[in-house]
């Protein structure tokens, strides 16, 4: 989930374009991460180091490692720990927005650093995701909003991130939270949840996008807008939030009662003080998702 | 040579629906289906077309999976009925099973133990 919010993270500082994040996120499939960026995660090389040795490669037919130890700018024991380290998945993000020209490996660097800061993130957490670190993330996420958030809405929100990248892939950046009170809506499917912890959430994206979204969800190649793709949001947010009744009864003991998911009919759909969306913008467009805990 | 099946399927979602009959016709191709979009209407078309096994949702308007099975089984206390749900606590299932459904499966779906389910259910059918 680091890659998603660092995403997130370049936006807020005006490190990149939504288009060209949405480019890099959508060429990230077929990316794999460089040593040199690695090494400069790591601090065992800087950036000018990196491009020297990159531009090196132009001229020498030697392999990145080869040319770091020839110029002492990696040990033996350094390079081998690089090649077994597992990634972060947010250097994959940068690493390809340098590719792209979007970034220098300097800015990489800088916004790098700025983000393990802010994420209060150590390599080993960055590396080895978990419920503890995704949640600190998420924190982080809501207050830079100027949004504090409860303890189960944040196992809402976590949950729900984890069920876009399992049911609907990984390659999306959400942006920051935005209260909402009234929000006019596209087609939109709404659940409610009742029991010790009251909530309200919904999905909205046009109908374009919900033929893709439902696309990946159903794994089905749907052409144009139906009933299956209707059926599909309606599916999704059901299967979520199932599953974190689930949680809620495993984790709290505490049993919550789900209504029908439905379509939205009115065209504005009246929200609450509480209520916020987060645009999650994916490269075959944006999906919004509306909460009210 | 088999006997053809009828199976009830009830959930409120058309897509679960083919989704699960496409994972029963797989595996049971001589199959009749009977499809119900909420609870009431499952124990209606239970009544009316007694299938050999039946497939409910839990989160269903009207009626749900849990108060279809009571109906259900109120009709025919023999009933071979499987809750397909994500809603699957504890406290769910205890309910489940007290109504009298036989089996649970979890969404998301997986294909293997609805296969399973079949073959422990429908034996040599």
């Amino acid at each position: 989930m680091f890659a998603q919010f660092f995403g997130s993270y370049l936006l807020n500082h005006n490190a990149v374009s939504p288009n060209e994040l949405t480019a890099a996120i959508a060429m990230l499939a077929d990316t794999h991460i460089k040593l040199g960026t690695l090494a400069m995660h790591m601090g065992y090389m800087t950036a000018a180091e990196v491009d020297e040795v990159c531009f090196l490669q132009t001229r020498e037919d030697k392999r990145f490692g080869e040319i770091a130890l020839e110029r002492n700018y990696l040990f033996d024991e350094q390079l081998d720990e690089l090649l077994k380290t597992q990634i972060p998945d947010y250097l994959l993000l940068g690493q390809t927005l340098v590719d792209m020209g979007c970034l220098t490996n300097g800015d990489l660097e800088e916004l790098m650093v700025g983000y393990q800061d802010e994420s209060q993130l150590n390599e080993e957490a960055a590396a080895n995701e978990t419920t503890e670190t995704t949640t600190k993330l998420l924190t982080n996420f809501f207050r830079e909003a100027g949004k504090e958030i409860s303890e189960y809405a944040l196992m809402y929100m976590n949950l729900i991130f984890n069920n876009l990248i399992r049911f609907i892939g990984e390659d999306f950046t959400p942006l920051a939270p935005v209260p909402c009170t009234e929000y006019e809506i596209n087609c939109c499917v709404t659940q409610h949840i009742t029991g010790p912890l009251n909530c309200t959430s919904s999905i909205d994206m046009t109908q374009d996008v919900a033929v893709a979204f439902a696309s990946r969800y159903a794994k089905m190649d749907f052409t144009e807008f139906d009933e299956y793709v209707e059926a599909s949001l309606e599916d999704f947010l059901n299967l979520h939030n199932g599953l974190f009744s689930v949680n809620m009864s495993n984790t709290y003991a505490e049993e919550l009662t789900l209504d029908p998911p439905v379509q939205e009919t009115e065209k504005v759909l009246r929200l609450t003080d509480e209520s916020f969306v987060i645009p999650v913008i994916y490269p075959f467009g944006t999906v919004y998702l509306l909460l009210t805990v | 040579m088999s006997k053809n099946l009828t199976i009830l399927v009830s959930d409120d979602s058309i897509l679960a629906r083919k989704q699960l009959k496409d994972v029963i016709q797989r595996h049971t191709p001589d199959v009749t289906f009977v499809e119900a979009s909420n609870g009431q209407e499952a124990i209606d078309l239970f009544r009316e077309h007694k299938p050999d096994m039946v497939f409910l949702d839990i989160v269903m308007p009207q009626k749900d999976g849990i108060e279809a099975t009571k109906g259900i089984m109120e009709i025919d206390d023999k009933a071979d009925i499987i809750i397909v749900s994500s809603v699957g606590t504890k406290m769910q299932l205890k309910a489940a099973i007290e109504a009298g459904a036989r089996d649970f499966i979890q969404k998301p779906m997986n294909p293997v133990q609805v296969e399973s389910v079949l073959e422990s259910h429908l034996g040599g059918n």
